[in-house]
Formats: C-alpha cells, structure tokens, sequence
C-alpha cells in the first residue's frame, strides 16, 4: 500500500479554546490531501462532472490519537484502498512531522452517482481507467511522491 | 445451484442466508425476513453501500449482474421480486456462463 502525503501548518485560527486542533478541522485536513492525490489522476470533481459521475461521501470516520497545536507541522497522507464493491474508500492519517506521530486516523467510503444522481453498481468506460490508474498507484509498494 | 434457482422456496432461503452473510445482519434471522417486505428503507432498511455489497454477492453466486440503480430499483423490491428477477437474468445470461466457468 502507497501513502500520497501532503504537509500543512497548523493555524491560528483552526484551533480551539484549549488551543488543540478543532476536531472538524482534521475533515479538511483529510479533504485537501484528497485532492491532491485525486489531481494526479484526472478525478477531481469538476473532471468527474465533466465524466458525467459524482462522489458523494456516505460514511466517514475517524479516530484521535493525540491533539496538535498552533504552529506544529503535520503531515496529512492518504490512499485508496482495493475495492471489493463499486466504492472508493479512502484511508488517512494525520502525523506530526518531526516526530512521525500518529494524531488521528480515518476513513471515507463514497459512492458513484451520474449527474443525474443515478447510483450505478459497475465501473465502465474512462472513469474505470482513471480510476484502475489510482487504484494500481495506491496498491503498490513504495515510497510517496507528488508527482 | 441449477436446483435452487428453479426452487423458489429454496432460493428464497438462499437469498436471505447470503443477505444475512454479505452484510453480516447477525442481529435478524432468515424467519424474521418477510418474502415480500421492501429491502431498503421502510422493509430491511438496507442502504446504498449494502446495494453494492448485494450487487457483488448475487453477481458471485449467480453470475447475475445488476448495472445500476434503475435496475437495482426493479431487483429489490422485496426477496420474491429478487427471487423472480434472478431466476428471469439466470435463464437468459447466467446459466452458460456458470457452465462455461465449469
């Protein structure tokens, strides 16, 4: 499995009266690392559109480890696990740069629609592709490179 | 397999056991489910991830593939409408293949 990992900075402003991360702001943490491995594929939302398809999210979860503060580097990274059914199902990890620990870990599972919000139960066409290529990236070992 | 597609006491059984299976509903047993209760919302209350889940399932063991959700609307309906949507698919695409793959 191969993590596609971004680096942010905790700001002022994402964090609460105890002055730890809020907890909604790891959501979109894990957004952002998205779409940057999504970009690299030609997925992004508006790409899907233009596809005729849409990815809402039907179940997200996500547990915390530890909390970070304002000014600590993290590491937000994130794959696409081998699907069994037609869902993609993102994991995520949120670490502290300097010491590579483990903040919060989570998941999202979204389902395929049609512009027309019609679910559809089988891949096809070149959506399959784009995503058979982000599913071959993600289930290969190594390391992580933003390409 | 051929015996419980054309049975359709046995493949109502069948269908409530792979429910039951593929989306782990240890909490309801195969009496509890009602042959003619809507699967999703008001009757299982199966959701849009358990489709997918039951979408791969019958695919597996009948080699009957349900595109999307206009034809997974109609396959549904309840287990009699499943049973009858099965049987329908089977006898026109399935069974060659089955055969085919021995």
């Amino acid at each position: 499995m191969r993590w596609f990992e971004i680096e942010e900075k905790v700001r002022f402003n994402e964090v609460d009266e105890w002055g730890m991360v809020f907890y909604g702001n790891y959501m979109a943490w894990f957004e952002l690392a998205r779409v940057a491995l999504l970009e690299n594929f030609n997925l992004l939302p508006r790409q899907m559109i233009e596809l005729g398809y849409m990815a809402p999210v039907v179940n997200l979860k996500c547990d915390y480890k530890r909390s970070a503060r304002t000014g600590d580097r993290v590491i937000v990274r994130t794959t696409v696990l081998k699907p069994k059914i037609a869902a993609l199902v993102f994991k995520f990890e949120i670490l502290l740069k300097e010491s590579r620990e483990l903040l919060a870990k989570g998941q999202t599972t979204q389902v395929l629609l049609t512009t027309e919000h019609k679910m559809i139960y089988r891949l096809s066409g070149e959506l399959e592709k784009r995503i058979a290529r982000l599913l071959d990236y993600c289930n290969t070992e190594g390391l992580a490179t933003v390409s | 397999m051929e015996e419980i597609i054309h049975n359709s006491n046995k493949l109502h059984s069948f269908l409530k056991k792979m429910i039951i299976e593929s989306l782990k509903l240890e909490e309801i047993s195969v009496a509890e489910i009602d042959d003619d209760a809507p699967l999703f919302k008001e009757g299982l209350g199966l959701d849009s991830i358990d489709a997918l889940e039951l979408v791969v399932a019958i695919e597996k063991n009948f080699n009957v593939i349900i595109e999307d959700e206009d034809v997974g609307k109609e396959a549904f309906g309840s287990i009699r409408i499943l049973a009858k949507f099965i049987q329908r698919e089977y006898a026109e695409t399935g069974k060659d293949t089955l055969s085919a793959a021995g």
